[in-house]
């Protein structure tokens, strides 16, 4: 019976382990195509300037170049003033653009461009193969979704108003798992796009 | 409002040098009545306008002889109090803040500002820059002052702080925004102006007139003026506001819905028309801002009390006074007839209330079946 354990725990290494492999094996292959580039690049990009928007830490303002940074930026970037949000310690403004500057923020954005970027980069590949499943990025897409309504709660989340309901301690909680959810969602979705992606294919 | 821009040399130099610098003085205490007296609110002896303030400590905010009146128990207050989404201090407040002249300042003429005059001194504190910090720890005369805005129940009112600064708490009730003192870090809903928790709990703040204007209004009434500039120490986009736009009017400030549940509804008015209102120990009251601009009087009362409310074109606001004795107040010219002498709105020879512009669904939240008045 212990052998039946063990060999049961060993399949379901080695199946994990088989699904990380072929998931890296589908990233590299697909990162290797200018097709796969250009779609994590421009997916990756969009997302993180619309979660940098819905943080208000992306906008336009009068024309300038400037970058002012504020006192004690290295402490003080750290210090929190939402959820999952932390104090932005510079501004930048180039032309009409204007990026308060959050590090931890644009860490965790670049984190979430770069998983959303990579689903559509794999299901591009995917979808193409003729050998793989015909896989939309439609599943990659659904999961960033989370992290993108995560980044604009904050006191008065007005997307709330949007959506046409009001905050309550409910929806305040679901608010502060998106992210979370996010993160979870795209490894899952990665993963699973991973699944579908024969090695040869790409 | 156009951003000033700073430059990159000197902003970059400020990397790495010491934190925010306090202040050497002293604060003080006193006793206020349900009246406003021009010119003495103050509450403070400070030593050539300097003043101490505290972060911890036992050190109290100064409070009112007499509570204000509380449209519902304490405990229902504090029992609706909710998490905005913010912590404690997540919207920073302003506690070194820094001012231009009016000539300096580049803010846009239709855009609002909350302007104070004390001692002959007047400041303005641009809606732009408190829509990112909600509370500006200031000196004012040579007193130490709170000048607060809630976005979200279009409040800006102002309170005396004595030697402790006030913060946000990150909990909102009503919508309206939950200051907490620095010294016992008891829970003040601006709007009521009295702390529903912690050790001064049922006391009410000592307050002074905060006007909500234009900046073109503002300006042309004190040209002398300063104006609070957007180097207060932290980075935000100082020329946006999350919630809307005011200049001209848009998002959340024109919608008829609330972010958060209000206390109680009230369909006499829509949620965010903008009513000019006064509580005292003994009751509310509130007036149509756009009606009292046009008829310039109107009259109202709080249980056997009468009120009067007059407007100041000039300033485009509103003020309001107890009129227990009945005079007859008559628009002359700019200003006011009283018993046969013209006054300027903002000096009638009778007791001034502290008035404030307001979301009707905030007064009508926390206090109600207040009486309106149009």
């Amino acid at each position: 019976m212990s052998s039946e354990v063990s060999t049961e725990g060993r399949t379901v290494v080695d199946r994990t382990l088989g699904l990380l492999s072929n998931t890296v094996v589908a990233i590299r292959g697909a990162m290797s195509r200018r097709d796969g580039q250009g779609v994590f690049l421009l997916t990756a990009t969009v997302y993180l300037v619309v979660y940098l928007y819905g943080l208000s830490h992306l906008g336009t303002g009068p024309w300038g170049f400037d970058l002012s940074v504020v006192e004690n930026p290295l402490s003080r970037m750290f210090r929190p003033v939402g959820t999952v949000q932390w104090e932005p310690v510079a501004l930048l403004v180039v032309g009409p653009v204007e990026l308060p500057v959050a590090p931890l923020n644009l860490a965790l954005g670049s984190v979430l461009a770069a998983l959303v970027g990579l689903n559509f980069g794999v299901s591009l590949v995917a979808w193409r193969g003729p050998k793989a499943c015909r896989l939309g990025p439609g599943a990659g897409a659904a999961a960033g979704i989370p992290g993108l309504l995560s980044g604009v709660v904050c006191c008065g989340p007005t997307i709330l108003l949007v959506v046409g309901i009001q905050a309550s301690a409910g929806v305040l909680t679901v608010f502060q798992w998106l992210l979370p959810i996010a993160v979870v969602a795209l490894l899952g979705t990665l993963l699973w796009v991973g699944t579908k992606v024969q090695p040869e294919a790409v | 409002m156009d951003t000033k821009r700073r430059t990159v040399l000197r902003a970059l130099g400020a990397v790495g040098v010491a934190g925010l610098a306090g202040c050497t003085g002293t604060g003080g205490s006193g006793g206020s009545s349900d009246t406003e007296t021009e010119g003495d609110t103050t509450t403070a002896t400070p030593t050539e306008g300097e003043v101490t303030t505290t972060s911890g400590g036992d050190a109290r905010p100064p409070t009112r002889d007499q509570a204000l009146y509380l449209g519902h128990d304490v405990e229902t207050i504090r029992g609706e109090i909710t998490s905005g989404g913010v912590p404690k201090d997540g919207i920073p407040s302003i506690d070194d803040p820094q001012f231009v002249a009016a000539d300096e300042a580049t803010v846009d003429p239709g855009d609002p500002v909350f302007g104070v005059v004390r001692d002959g001194e007047a400041k303005a504190y641009p809606q732009l820059i408190l829509v990112w910090h909600e509370i500006v720890n200031d000196v004012l005369g040579g007193d130490p002052v709170a000048v607060t805005y809630c976005p979200l129940t279009g409040t800006a009112q102002g309170f005396e702080r004595g030697a402790v600064e006030f913060g946000t708490s990150g909990d909102l009730v009503n919508s309206n925004l939950v200051m907490y003192d620095r010294g016992t870090d008891s829970r003040w809903p601006q709007v009521t102006g009295t702390a529903v928790e912690g050790e001064m709990e049922g006391q009410s703040l000592q307050e002074f007139r905060v006007v909500w204007t234009t900046w073109e209004h503002w300006q042309a009434a004190y040209p002398d003026t300063v104006v609070l500039t957007d180097e207060t120490g932290f980075s935000r986009r100082y020329g946006s506001d999350p919630y809307g736009q005011y200049n001209p009017d848009r998002g959340y400030y024109v919608s008829d819905q609330t972010i958060f549940p209000a206390l109680m509804s009230d369909d006499r008015n829509r949620p965010k028309h903008v009513v000019i209102g006064t509580r005292t120990s003994e009751g509310a009251l509130s007036f149509g801002k756009d009606a009292l601009l046009e008829q310039r009087v109107l009259t109202g009362s709080i249980g056997e009390t009468d009120y009067v409310a007059v407007a100041d074109q000039t300033l485009r606001t509103g003020y309001i006074y107890e009129n227990s004795g009945g005079v007859t107040v008559t628009p002359d010219g700019d200003g006011y007839r009283v018993d046969g002498t013209t006054y300027s709105a903002d000096r009638l020879p009778l007791p001034s209330q502290i008035a404030f512009d307001g979301m009707w669904f905030a007064w009508a939240g926390f206090y109600p079946e207040i009486p309106y008045v149009e």
